[in-house]
Formats: C-alpha cells, structure tokens, sequence
C-alpha cells in the first residue's frame, strides 16, 4: 500500500464521518449509531497510523514521503524568486508519524470509553457529540501531518472550534456556555501571534517553511510562542483551561490534556529548526515554561475539584514541556508530550469514571471509592504515580529527561522551579488519590459501582502505556537527529526523592493519620490567592471595563457624533430650505418689490463702479 | 444554442429586467406564479454566470466573451459587455445571493409584486455593472442597482430603537430616526452625493482623454495630468466608497441595512456594498493609478479604520441587524484594505473579501430575517436558548460567524489571510495588526451574540412561534452554508479567475506608483 493513501485515509474518513453526521440528521438524532461510526473511524484511524509507524522503522531517513498541493495562487511583483504558490498537503516523517499514533489512539480510547460515558444522554445529543469527537480527530490529524507552517495553522484554528463546539456541548448550561466562548476567545487571541508570525515569514522567505533560515527568526519565533502560550495554557494566557473542564470528562481527556493543548509543544517541535535560530525565544520559553509548571502545580495543590487539579496539573506538565524545548531538546519535550497523552488522558478518564458512579466532580463528594471501584481505581492510581514520576513508570524517564536537559543548560532558576513542582505534583496527586479513593466513603460513594467494559477496556489499556510507553525513549530519539542517553544521573536520584517525599507528606497529611494541620493553615493563604482567580479578573476586568467601555464609547460616537453630525446636515438643509422657501410667497406685489429694489440696488452699483 | 452562446452576458443581466417585466404584468393574486418567475429570472442568471465562470479560459485570462451595441454613437457610448475574471467571481456572487434571496423571502405577503420587480431590477443593475466595459453604461446600471432602495425600504422595512441624545440632540426632532423612511432617506442621500462625486470624475475622465469613448479600456490607456488624479482619485474614492461604506460615510449602512427586509439586506450588504468597492478599483485605482498611489496610504489608513471601529461598534450593539450592519462595514474595510496594499495578494484578497463576505452576509441576514419573522423582535436581551427549537437555525449561525472571524476551511480565511498577507508585503507594514485585530473583535461579537440568542436554557415563554425553517428557506440556508465550505477549503474555484485578472491589472499600477515615489 502506497504510504501517503494511507495517510490521506486515516485524514479523511473522520472528515467523512463528521460530514455524514453533520448533514444527514436522522443519522446523528440516532444516537447510538453515530457513536459507532465514529468509533469504527477512530480506530480505522489508528489502525492506518500503525501502519504508517510500522513503516518508520523499515525507512531509511527519518522522511517517508511528502505530498502537497497548491492552494492558493500566489505571485509577487519584482520578486520571481519568491513567487512559489501556497501549498498544504502531507508530510510523513518522525514527529509526524509518532504524534500522529498518539493522537489516534487516545482519541480512539476517549471515544470508546465516551460510548459508555455519554450513554445517558439524550440519542441527539450522543450524536451530536460524536459529530463533534470526529471532527476533532480530522482537525488533529491535519494540524499533525502539516509540511508547513500555513497548514498547522488551519488544523490549529480547527481544533479551537472543535474545542470550542465541545466545552460548549451543555450548552443549555450557562456556565458551560460562558467557558466555551472564553476558551475561544482566549485561545483566539493569542492566536493573532501565529497569524503574524506566519505573514512576517512569507513576506521574508516567501514560504511556509519551517526549515529555512531567515534573520527574522526571533520575531517570527516570538510571534508563535505567543500562540503556543494561549494553546498551550501558559502562563498568563492558561485562564481558559480550568474552566475547559466545563465540557464532558472525555472531551477534558481527549482535548484539554492529552492531544489539542499539546499542540502548542508539538509546533514548537515541529518549528524546530527555526526555533533554534532564535536565541531570545528559546531564553523566554524556558522561563515561562518554568513558571507555568510550578505556579499551576501550586494551584493544583489546593483545588477541591478532581477535574480542577488534573486541569491544573495538564497546565503544569505542559510547563514542562516548553521548558525542555527553551532548554533546546526536541526529544526531551516530545518525549514528555508522549507519555502525558497518555498518563493524563489515563487519569482524566479514570476520574470520568469516578464521577459517573458519584455523578459529582467534588472530591468531597468521593472517598473510598477503592473498594468499589476496584479496577479504575487501580488504574487512576497507575496515572497517578505516573504523573507523580515514580521510576519504571512512564513519567518518570520522561520528567528526567527534561530536569537533565535544564541541568545540562545551566539554567539553575528554572530547574529549581521544575524540581520544586516535581515534589507539588507528587504532593497533589497523593492528596486526589488519598481523599477519592481512600478514607471514610461519602454518602453518595456508598452506591458507586464499577462501570462498564467499554469504559475499563480503554482504562486498561491506557494503564498499559503508561507504565510502558518510557522505555520507547530510546527508539523515540532515534527518530530525531538528536542522540540521547538514559542513565541513571544524580537529577533523577534528587527528583525521585522529592517525589517520594511528596507522597509520604500526602498520606501523612491526608491518610489515616490525618496529620499536618499546621501545614494545611501554611497553605490556606494559597487557597485563597488561587481561589480568587487574581489573573482571571484581570482579564475580566480587561473585559468589562476595557473592551465593554471602549465599545459603548465607540458605538455612542457613531451614533451621536457621525450619525449626528450627518442628521444635523441634513437639519440644516431642511431649515435652510424653509427660510428660502418664504422668498417665494406666491405674492406678487412682493416679487415686484424684489425686482425694483434689486434693479435699484444694481443700477447704483454700476454708477459706483463707474465712478 | 448558438445565439444563447453569443450573447450570454446580455442574457444574464436582462433576465432578472424581463422576469421583472413579466412580474408587472402578472395579477396581483398570483402569488405562486410571482415567486416562481422571479426564481426563474434569478436562476437564469446564475446558470449563466456558471457557464460563464465554467467556459472562461483562464489561460488565456483577459476581457472575454466581449459583445456591444451602439447607443449614442455620437458621444462614442456603447452598450458593450465582456467579462474578465474578476467579473466571473462577482457574477457567480450576485447569482448566488439573488437567487438565495428570492427563497428567503419566499414567505412576504404584502406587496409582494411590487417587491419582487424592485428587488430584480435592482439586482439587473448589479450584474450589469460587473460586466460593463463602457463607463456611462457603468455608471447608469450602478444607479439602477442603488435606487430600487429607497421604495424597498421604505415600503417594507422595519424598526429599531434609538434614542435622542448627544450634541446633535436638536436635528432628532424633525426626523424619525430608527424609522423605515428615515432609513431609506438617509440611505438614498447619502449614496446620491457619492453617485454626483462620481458623476464629476467620469466626465472629467472623458473630457480629458479627448471625448471620444467611454469605453474602460481606452479610457485606461489615456494619460491623465497628476493635477487632475489628485483631486480626482479622491472624489472618486468617496462616491464609490461611500457604497462600501468608508469611514465616516458608513452610517447609511446600519440603519439602512437595520430597517431593510430580509432579501434586500442579503443583497445590499451581499452584493451592492461590493459595486462601491468594484468601483473604487476598477474606476479609481485602474484609471487614476498615480493617485492611486499618492492616496493609497490614506485610502488603507481608513480602511483600517473601518475595519476596527465596525467591529468595536459592532460589539456593543443589543440589536442583532445592527450587529449584523456593522460587521459589514468592518469587513468591508477589508476589502478596502486589501486595495489600498497594492500588491497581489491584497487584490486577490480583496475580491476574494468580496465574494466571501458576500455570502457570509447574505447567509447572516437570511438568518436574521427568519429569527425576525417568528421571534418578532430583534432585540437580543430578549432572546436566548432558541438552539433547543432552532437548532438548524443555530448550527447557520454559528457557521457564518466562524467565517466572519476567519476561521479556516471557511471561505473568509481566505480572504482575510490573503489581505494581512498583502499588507505586510505592502509599504505599510503595520496595517495588518489592527487588520488582526479586528478578526478578533469578530470573535468577541459573534460567539457572544450567538451565545445569547441559542445558547442557555430553553427560548422566553412569550416567544412561543419559533419553530425551524422550512422548504425554500432550507435550501437557501444550505446553498450558502456549502458555499462557505467549498470555497473555503478549495479557493482557488474563485481565486484562480481572481488571479488572472490581478496579474494582468495591477503591475501597471505599481509601476506608476513606483515612479510616483521617485519624482517629487
């Protein structure tokens, strides 16, 4: 089979599903079919992306084929040299190939796990769901297989709409509603950075290329991780993601932790070349990145919401990401995006399942759950320690990876700060999997039962990748140019430990000992700054006052002033024309007089002018 | 076959006139018969705008499928018809838009004779100007398109609420503002000082390149003083652009397209605001080329105006045709931005701006008026949850407010991109940040509007009529919908005709411009 058939196959028959849904309704308002068809389209998906990885390790560059199109005419006046038109098309090679198999399969698990998950929904809005789920994974795949920057933004803005279309699937709810336009909004405007980016580099290179060398490197750099920061939930541009969580637990998983809001790392990855022309930016990631990880982990610590922490724990890991890629390691920062699609997406669906039995998002609400739910808990736990970065675990050799290329750039601050959300990150989850699955059962607890196979059949499979998926380390650098060696070093053995302390303070705190109140009031200040949502009503405040203000202001000079300034022409014209109007009375003894005087006036003028 | 052949620009700009011709002498009662050959008239037309785009040789690009009459050989005006491939693109829009607006006002009762052979003369006028080759002729089917407006709105608008206040509080007094005739006054006035601004620069134009012809093509290769571009470019600008809506002569723009009925918003705000534009190209800047290029930083200084300030206004509007009006003039800044770039593509962008706003608008005001005629009322604090009764109504929406704000794979990416790209290659850099910006500001409008109307819990109790739209309005909704989609993920359907006629047009003037830079 030809390779880029494939591809294009496992691109378009979710766009095929999608279509079919969209415009054939009865199908869609079946519900039940919808969802199979879709789930048949992810997994056909999957299968071709297997496929396609198969053939990765049989090739020998790193590029198997690569296929384009023009889109768009183009031409440019004095500069034949740069007049080449706009192409979209395919490329397979590594990174594509390799996220491409991530994001099929976890989308594949999401959507099975959501047969079972969604089932209580109305059959419309079941279809309308998976109308929506693939959509997604058509936007996703396009945004993946991109051979330049124009088509990583068209499946970018893609899966901003997916996303956006699936925050917003309660949308009867108001809450729901007001997250999803937010997260479009928010992700829109950073957006306005790639949008530039992309035209200062045509303008200088005339391509889409992530592969040229360009002197604007830095700008245009910039321009993207500006981007990368409101899809990526950076700091300060994360706000949206926490309230993301207002969208079904599947669409958290998928969406806004394992695939769309890694897509930020994945262009950094992608841009590579051109991101390691730009000093400034690489300076600039590696900082922000590090803050993000360890602001959002110090967040995450004190959220009553299961969903709220794994949200604020996606921020965080993905803080480390952007690190590694400020540090300069493709790999470490791919690596780590590997094995989080799959530990967060783990943990995201376990928690779904915790809430369906709960039908709470509270981990108030939860507790001892272990008992009852005996194999997602298991699973849940597997993430957890995963997350936590537990050696032999998944999480670990990633994590490890990044500390030990932050170490090898000498850049202490940052790398203090990952190390310090290392030991938070241990320290939250320990907290989520203390106070869900163990201790005293609420009441609502007390009926939780274990869910159905086609909701534990993707748990259990994604537990399997989480435990495994870092020893693929090795063979994941081999794809890239970049040579990487595992082995034990001195970071891991300090990050480990942290790690461990972090679940031994967890369970002293919130196990059977209950201890620590002294440490729960340190941390109560937290608790409020992180309740109060400072950043939030800046932009709130940004909005309300700003643009609301701005806007009204704009609309009352249009209306009052321009508008205005037209009518009172036209005011004056009317009162003009009648104050002439009586010129003409009709009288003629008037018109006579006019005339007499008038020939006075001009007979004497005449005499003056003579004169 | 043969004569049909010949003659098919004739037949495409005379059917919807003798469709309306036949209408004037159907019996009033007739209603069906009314609909069906005003469907007819317009269907035509588009047909034979596919058949045009279909056999347009791309290759060969150029004036093609050139015919004329005679009609005052004495002043050396013709009646002459040929259609480049800018041409092809607007005819497709306007067949497109006519014929999805005779569906959407497939429902109107009263007066619908009247109407219909208002609304198909109008668009007899729009689709005579794309294909006009001789300057009066232009100008007398630009007039035909511009005036059918004033008795359509006046006859059959509606209302919105507006205020008295500000410093020019005094002039609301003798006027009924918000009102239908206030709206179509306004309208009509305003566009006719731009038609006499015009009126000035076509003469002058023909006087100075001897008298002899009017025709577009030999007055293009007059040579024209710079004394007399200077002041010309700029007279022109504001006769033309007034119909598109520039900045500060726009306000015409959301009254009139406020109080107008559901077809003929889709047809102003889809296809007539793009004569002015069309206009400011073909006649301003294809003419009038070194001042073209001595105007040009104002003309996309404005545009970028345009493009902020009617999304801002836009923002704060509570009454759904306003926000719908206002984004026209925002995107028509657009449009206007892409020309004043001077560069390739900018000017594909524009025309491409103009055919994708045109159905995007058309798409909006088609679903305005039908949330109008069961909700009966415009205001949007009123609204809310209409997705559960309306969900297809909704899904519409949604959609063409994704184009609006540019999202890929719909056909306003397209063009937006095109025209940042422009713009960044042009002499003025920074045009396309606020140009950015103001794809945001669409952001911000439409997905809150959206989220007002059909979002949130079930419709008000008191609004008790919705219900989703039936037969004809379906299949315009769905024409236009598709059409966003197909000429968002394959442009070059348009762009390539687009294309041609830019390569061949603009070097010209860039050369002109580039020796404008170099003299004093």
């Amino acid at each position: 089979m030809e390779l880029l058939h494939v591809a294009l196959a496992v691109l378009f028959v979710p766009l095929g599903i999608a279509g079919l849904l969209m415009i054939v309704a009865p199908l869609r308002r079946s519900g039940r079919a919808a969802g199979v068809l879709s789930v048949l389209g992810s997994l056909f998906a999957l299968a071709g992306s297997l496929y396609l990885f198969a053939a990765l390790f049989g090739a020998s560059g790193s590029e198997l084929d690569r296929l384009t199109t023009t889109w768009l005419p183009h031409a440019r006046l004095g500069a034949g040299r740069l007049a080449s038109p706009i192409e979209l098309g395919v490329l397979l090679d590594g990174i594509s190939v390799s996220m491409l198999v991530v994001v099929c399969f976890v989308a594949c698990m999401v959507q099975i796990f959501s047969l079972g998950y969604m089932s209580h929904e109305p059959p419309a809005d079941f279809g309308r769901y998976f109308t929506w789920q693939s959509l997604f994974l058509f936007a996703m795949n396009t945004l993946v297989i991109a051979p330049n920057l124009l088509q990583l933004f068209l499946g970018w803005e893609l899966v901003g709409l997916a996303s956006y279309l699936l925050i917003g699937f309660y949308f009867r709810k108001p809450s729901a509603a007001r997250a999803a336009v937010k997260a479009f909004w928010m992700t829109k405007l950073a957006d306005m950075g790639l949008i530039a980016g992309l035209i200062v580099l045509f303008r200088e290179t005339g391509t889409f290329d992530w592969t040229v060398t360009t002197p604007a490197a830095t700008v245009v750099t910039f321009l993207l991780f500006i981007a990368v920061m409101g899809k990526s939930a950076q700091f300060p541009l994360h706000v949206w993601l926490p309230d993301a969580m207002e969208g079904p637990t599947p669409v958290s998983a998928l969406l806004h932790a394992a695939t769309m809001v890694a897509a930020g790392v994945f262009l950094i990855v992608r841009a590579d070349p051109l991101f390691a022309q730009a000093a400034f930016t690489r300076e600039f990631m590696l900082y922000i990145g590090a803050f993000t990880a360890l602001f959002a982990a110090c967040i995450a610590v004190v959220q009553s919401d299961i969903k709220k922490v794994l949200a604020y724990s996606t921020c965080s890991q993905l803080g480390y990401m952007v690190a590694a890629l400020g540090a300069g390691s493709q790999v470490a920062g791919f690596f780590h995006l590997t094995t989080h699609a799959f530990f967060k997406a783990l943990l995201f669906l376990a928690a779904g399942s915790l809430i369906h039995a709960v039908h709470s998002n509270e981990l108030r609400q939860m507790g001892g759950l272990f008992s009852k739910m005996k194999l997602t808990s298991i699973c849940f736990i597997v993430g957890a320690l995963a997350l936590a970065g537990i050696p032999g675990l998944s999480g670990f050799f990633s994590k490890d990876l990044i500390l030990e290329v932050v170490l090898a750039r000498g850049a202490y601050v940052p790398l203090a700060a990952l190390l310090v959300a290392a030991f938070l990150t241990a320290f939250y989850m320990g907290r989520v999997v203390l106070l869900a699955l163990f201790g005293a059962p609420s009441e609502a607890a007390g009926h939780a039962h274990e869910s159905g196979v086609s909701m534990t059949l993707p748990l259990v499979l994604l537990s399997v990748l989480a435990l495994g998926s870092g020893y693929a380390g090795a063979q994941l650098s081999g794809l890239y140019a970049e040579p990487v060696h595992f082995h034990l070093s001195t970071i891991g053995i300090v990050a480990t430990g942290l790690a461990l302390t972090g679940i031994a303070v967890s369970f002293w705190m919130f196990g059977p000992a209950k201890g620590g109140a002294a440490v729960q009031a340190a941390f109560a200040p937290l608790g409020r700054v992180a309740r109060s949502g400072a950043v939030d009503q800046l932009y709130l405040l940004g909005y309300r006052r700003g643009l609301r203000g701005l806007a009204a202001g704009a609309a009352w000079f249009d209306r009052y002033m321009i508008d205005g300034a037209i009518n009172a022409a036209a005011y004056g014209t009317l009162e003009l024309g009648g104050r002439l109007r009586r010129l003409q009375n009709g009288d003629v003894q008037t018109y006579l007089y006019v005339v007499a005087m008038a020939a006075v006036l001009f007979a004497l003028a005449g005499l003056v002018g003579v004169g | 076959m043969h004569f049909f052949d010949r003659h098919l620009l004739a037949i495409i700009v005379a059917a919807p006139a003798i469709a309306a011709f036949i209408v004037l002498l159907l019996p009033e009662a007739r209603l069906a018969w009314t609909r069906m050959v005003s469907l007819v008239g317009s269907l035509v037309s588009l047909i034979g705008a596919i058949v045009v785009a279909w056999t347009y040789d791309i290759g060969a690009a150029g004036l093609q499928r050139a015919e004329s009459f005679p009609l005052v050989p004495s002043l050396g005006i013709e009646l002459s018809l040929a259609v480049d491939g800018w041409g092809v693109s607007l005819l497709l829009l306007t067949g497109i838009i006519i014929t999805t607006g005779v569906m959407a006002s497939w429902t109107l009762e009263n007066r619908a004779k009247e109407f219909f052979v208002l609304l198909l003369l109008l668009v007899a006028g729009v689709l005579g100007v794309f294909v006009s080759q001789d300057l009066f002729v232009f100008f007398l089917f630009y007039e035909i398109a511009v005036l059918p407006m004033y008795l359509l709105i006046g006859i059959w608008g509606s209302r919105g609420k507006v205020e008295a206040s500000g410093p020019f509080a005094f002039a609301w007094k003798r006027f009924d503002i918000g009102g239908r005739e206030y709206a179509a006054m306004k309208l009509t006035l305003m566009l006719l000082v731009g038609s006499a601004a015009i009126l000035i620069v076509i003469f002058a134009m023909y006087f100075e390149a001897g008298g002899k012809s009017f025709d577009l093509s030999y007055l293009g290769r007059a040579q024209y003083s710079r004394s007399m571009q200077l002041w010309a470019f700029p007279l022109c600008w504001l006769g033309f652009g007034s119909l598109a809506g520039v900045f500060p002569f726009h306000t015409w723009s959301p009254d009139g397209h406020a109080a107008a009925p559901t077809a003929v918003s889709m047809l102003h705000a889809g296809v007539l605001m793009k004569l002015g534009a069309f206009g400011v190209i073909r006649v301003g800047m294809m003419m009038l080329p070194e001042g073209a290029a001595i105007w040009a930083p104002w003309v996309g200084g404005i545009a970028v105006i345009n493009v902020l300030y009617g999304a801002i206004c836009a923002s704060h509007q509570k009454d759904l045709k306003y926000i719908i009006a206002y984004s026209s003039v925002s995107h028509m800044g657009i449009v206007m931005l892409g020309a004043a770039t001077l560069t390739i593509d900018g000017w594909n962008g524009a025309i491409y701006q103009m055919f994708a706003h045109g159905m995007m608008t058309g798409l909006f005001f088609a679903l305005v008026g039908l949330v109008y005629e069961r909700a009966h009322t415009r205001w949007i604090p009123d609204m809310g949850g209409f997705a559960k009764v309306m969900p297809g109504v909704a899904a519409f929406f949604t959609l063409a407010g994704l184009s609006s704000l540019g999202l890929p794979g719909l056909a306003g990416f397209v063009a937006e991109f095109l025209v940042f790209l422009g713009a960044w290659q042009s002499a003025h850099p920074w045009w396309a940040i606020p140009g950015i910006l103001g794809a945001w500001f669409t952001a911000v409008y439409v997905l809150r509007a959206a989220r007002a109307i059909f979002w949130g819990e079930g419709p008000p109790k008191d609004l008790h009529e919705l219900k989703e739209a039936h037969r004809t309005e379906w299949v315009a909704l769905w024409a236009l919908g598709l059409c966003l989609i197909v000429f968002g993920c394959f442009p070059r359907l348009i762009l390539d005709f687009i294309h041609v006629s830019t390569v061949q047009y603009l070097p010209l003037i860039v050369k002109t411009a580039a020796a404008v830079a170099v003299a004093p």
